[in-house]
């Protein structure tokens, strides 16, 4: 099956199996390495892009879907202004320990403060519930993303 | 200068950090295990599906092993593949190859295979209560006096048990297997935490066929906490040998429903406490302990994990009589592993336990009967190591008065007598020993090297790897702070089994504490030699002497003297300590611990990088606190959990407020810090649900079910 989509702004046309991971589609056909796969079963959220600004577990999703609408991955939000400012304050707060959840909680986190942005403690950890961090106990992350949240008012 | 930043953290963030599934090799296969679904029997049939066609598959089993079916191990008993009998669910049966990962998937799927099943042992009370089932050598500390006790001493006797724990590293198990027939030798990539040991695994197995086996890490390895150090030999075994027969590079990464139900875990325990103690003065006067881990099928490296249990069992008490003896047991699961603490937080689960449980008989406040019966100066550890420092009761002091905690015991009895929900509030202490047990570090003999080239450019060399803990951005760190160079000039190399010497595995608590006070005593040694003030300004002036390799030796203390027959001396050189408060509130209509606040007090010495280390500890204080609460496999043994729907981690919902603190940093050394937050959250909040309820519960974790059991057993 042919089917098109933005990716990181760009317009791409693939010829894909319909039921192929959205997740292999980009790692494999797009070399976009960034989205991790560690559950392959929607529990983690490592493997977390925007479907339409909306944050989506990329393993449990097919290629189909992805066909007509727009995705950015890691690879597309870590360029853009406020993707700079948040991976500073992950930097910052020395937050990443393996960093095989990162890019899953750092989409997460940009897709939080793009569509709310309060610094509210509460509604970060309810924000980032999704996603599962198993080195960092996530405070060093809270700390990052209130810090996000100031610096990005 | 104590808050560098890690080197690796905007690549991890942006996506560009490559780890291993991120690598990938012109006409690669895929490689996958093929395991038993039988605890104990033997293999009748292999049944392959139809409708594939076979001679695309690359298949190794025993026959194809040119060296040795056996994994080298501190007790060499387990098999890479599985020889006569199956001994436990998801033992390797074969390795099985195909360049198509997701046709191989369902091919190994619809394989079936015929067993001729005999009786196994797969639940953990049958297992550990069951004294035949007892193997392998015991290990015993025995600082007994002669003297019966006392008619007046009030005698507790209590039996604890704590489950399976998942690694749970986010990153599942992945190798790739590159065989050069030109050279013939075999390359390895892969995510594990110490290459030397898989380098034996692959030269075990492989033998005479290849003559050079080196082994790489990738850039990022994506969590570890034990659950990478003796699986990995295994598994880079099996892809090298498919490497080998195919002739082609083979990527192996593991499903994480694959990952969970065949590699590691921590070590279940049973351990029996009886204690004496004087109803009048309080202290405890005799302790005997029966500290039994289940050790899986087979023996690997329980032994160590028994022995490190068993020298942390008495927690930080001082007891002039006794006598603690340790086990292992066998069962028919995969054989268990290293975890973060490594047999310490079983042993600290009962006996941080016992401890409020005779605190409650001798109706005495639990922080006054720890007071009572801690470490002095002076006084001995079971195996006659004079203690030194009173950092223990530092640590206490400081938690109690830094949680309110005698305030908090009023006020939330006063509050529970009005409310259907209870509040509580729970201590638990303890040390943990830095680096290789006794006589281990010499073992080791461990060495690293330093590179200064023409532009002052330092590499440093060692075996150790980063997985997520900061590791290399620490121990650059304790070497350019050292003779002041600059950061951006000082770099730990990936660490390769050709190019990086042996400097020991990257376990027990040990890369900072061993090889990080290494590095930086090494700094200071070559800035003597060379007589510099400034590195830069001598590199430029002294052009011909660079670059230059420099090589350094671990020279362990002599005083360290440890008999591991009788266990008698000086078990660890440098302890860490800690103490630990845990705030719950107990939700009466959905038997639901609430985790409301956390505080931790450690000594782990010099902090050198204070963010980095503060990670460590919130991180191991999460993975103890689930420990204790939640993680749970429903059926051990059997198929265990499906990925992570059935076995649930925290997430950002699930715990308290954290606050740590560490004292007595004024220290020259960095002791160790990867361990010691695991051990204490736990038995905090259990006996944080005693204070909330009264009631004591014995096993972990602590879900609702067992809660409601205890609470309905002691109405
Ligand atoms: S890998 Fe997709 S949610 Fe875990
Ligand atoms: S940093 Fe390792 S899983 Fe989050």
């Amino acid at each position: 099956m042919k089917i098109s989509f933005t990716l990181n702004k760009q317009a791409v046309t693939i010829d894909v199996e319909p039921m192929k991971r959205l997740l292999d589609v980009l790692r494999e056909d797009f070399n976009l390495l960034g989205a991790k796969e560690a559950c392959g079963e929607g529990e983690c959220g490592a493997c977390t892009v925007l479907l339409n600004g909306e944050p989506v577990t990329s393993c449990i999703l097919n290629a189909a879907h992805a066909d007509g609408s727009e995705i950015e991955t890691v690879e597309g939000i870590s360029q853009t202004e406020l993707g700079k400012l948040i991976i500073d304050c992950f930097d910052e707060t020395n937050a990443v320990q393996c960093g095989f959840c990162f890019p899953g909680f750092f989409i997460s986190s940009y897709h939080y403060i793009k569509t709310d942005g309060e610094k509210d403690l509460n509604k970060i950890k309810t924000a980032l519930s999704g996603n599962i961090c198993r080195c960092t106990g996530y405070e060093k992350i809270f700390e990052s993303v209130m810090l996000a949240c100031e610096r990005a008012n | 200068m104590k808050c560098v930043k890690k080197f690796d953290a905007i690549p991890k963030l942006d996506g560009s950090w490559k780890f291993i599934d991120d690598y990938s090799y012109d006409d690669m296969l895929h490689g996958q295990l093929l395991y038993s679904t039988c605890h104990h029997g033997y293999i009748k049939k292999i049944n392959f599906p139809a409708n594939y066609n076979l001679s695309e598959f690359t298949m190794v089993s025993p026959k194809d092993i040119t060296g040795d079916n056996i994994v080298p191990e501190p007790v060499c008993d387990q098999p890479f593949m599985v020889d006569k009998e199956v001994m436990h669910f998801g033992q390797v049966i074969m390795g099985i190859a195909h360049p198509n990962r997701k046709l191989l998937l369902k091919f190994i799927k619809e394989t079936k295979i015929e067993y001729e099943e005999l009786p196994a042992i797969t639940d953990i009370k049958e297992c550990l209560d069951n004294e035949e089932n007892h193997f392998g050598k015991e290990t015993i500390i025995d600082h007994r006096t002669k003297k019966e006790p006392k008619g007046e001493w009030i005698h507790h006797h209590n039996v604890y048990y704590t489950p399976h724990q998942e690694q749970a590293y986010l990153e599942p198990q992945g190798v790739i297997s590159v065989y050069d027939p030109k050279a013939n030798s075999m390359f390895v990539l892969i995510s594990a935490q110490c290459p030397f040991f898989v380098k034996s695994g692959v030269e075990a197995i492989m033998g005479d066929a290849v003559s050079e086996v080196i082994i790489e890490s990738p850039e990022g390895i994506g969590g570890a906490f034990g659950g990478k150090e003796d699986f990995p030999s295994l598994f880079a075994g099996i892809s090298s040998l498919l490497s080998y027969k195919s002739g082609k590079p083979v990527k192996m990464i593991l499903e994480r429903v694959d990952d969970i139900q065949i590699t590691t875990k921590r070590h279940p325990a049973r351990v029996e406490l009886d204690t004496w103690t004087d109803p009048i003065t309080k202290k405890i006067k005799r302790c005997r302990i029966d500290y039994r881990i289940d050790a899986g099928a087979y023996q690997t490296l329980s032994p160590v994990v028994l022995a490190r249990g068993v020298l942390h069992s008495i927690s930080g008490y001082s007891v002039l009589d006794t006598f603690i003896r340790g086990r292992l047991f066998k069962s028919n699961t995969p054989s268990n592993g290293a975890f973060r603490g490594f047999g310490v937080p079983q042993a600290l689960a009962a006996m941080e336990a016992h401890i409020d449980r005779i605190a409650a008989d001798l109706n005495i406040n639990p922080y006054e009967f720890r007071k009572i019966n801690l470490f002095r100066i002076g006084d001995e550890f079971p195996t006659t190591q004079k203690i030194v420092e009173e950092h223990l009761s530092d640590c206490l002091e400081r938690v109690i008065q830094k949680s309110d905690y005698h305030k908090k015991v009023i006020e939330f009895a006063e509050w529970n007598k009005t409310h259907k929900d209870k509040k509580g509030i729970g201590i638990a202490i303890g040390y943990h020993g830095g680096g290789y047990t006794g006589n281990g570090e010499k073992v080791l003999d461990s060495e690293v090297k330093v590179i200064i080239d023409k532009e002052a450019q330092v590499k440093i060399f060692v075996a150790n790897t980063d997985m997520g803990q900061g590791a290399h951005t620490t121990l650059a760190q304790m070497f350019f702070e050292a003779i002041e160079h600059p950061r951006e000039k000082c770099w730990v190399q990936l660490p390769n089994t050709s190019k990086t010497p042996n400097s020991g595995p990257t376990v027990a608590s040990r890369t900072i504490y061993i090889i990080g006070n290494l590095l930086r005593k090494f700094a200071f040694q070559i800035k003597d030699e060379l007589k510099f003030k400034n590195l830069e300004e001598y590199v430029k002036t002294h052009q011909n002497e660079f670059p230059k390799e420099f090589h350094k030796k671990f020279v362990p203390d002599k005083s360290v003297i440890f008999d591991e027959d009788t266990n008698v001396g000086i078990a660890y050189k440098d302890y860490s300590w800690a103490a630990c408060v845990t705030e719950i509130l107990f939700r009466a209509d959905t038997y639901k611990i609430d985790l409301k606040k956390n505080w931790n007090v450690m000594d782990v010495g010099k902090v050198v990088n204070e963010k980095i280390a503060m990670g460590q500890a919130e991180g191991g204080i999460t993975q103890g606190l689930a420990y204790g609460l939640s993680e749970f496999f429903y059926k051990p043994g059997f198929g265990r959990a499906n990925g992570f729907t059935g076995y649930t981690l925290p997430t950002s919902l699930d715990l308290p407020e954290m606050n740590i603190e560490f004292i007595h940093t004024d220290s020259e050394i960095a002791k160790g810090l990867g361990e010691i937050p695991m051990d204490f959250p736990a038995p905090s909040v259990r006996n944080a649900f005693h204070n909330a309820t009264g009631v004591f519960v014995d096993e972990y974790p602590m879900i609702p079910e067992r809660l409601f059991k205890a609470l309905e057993e002691n109405k």
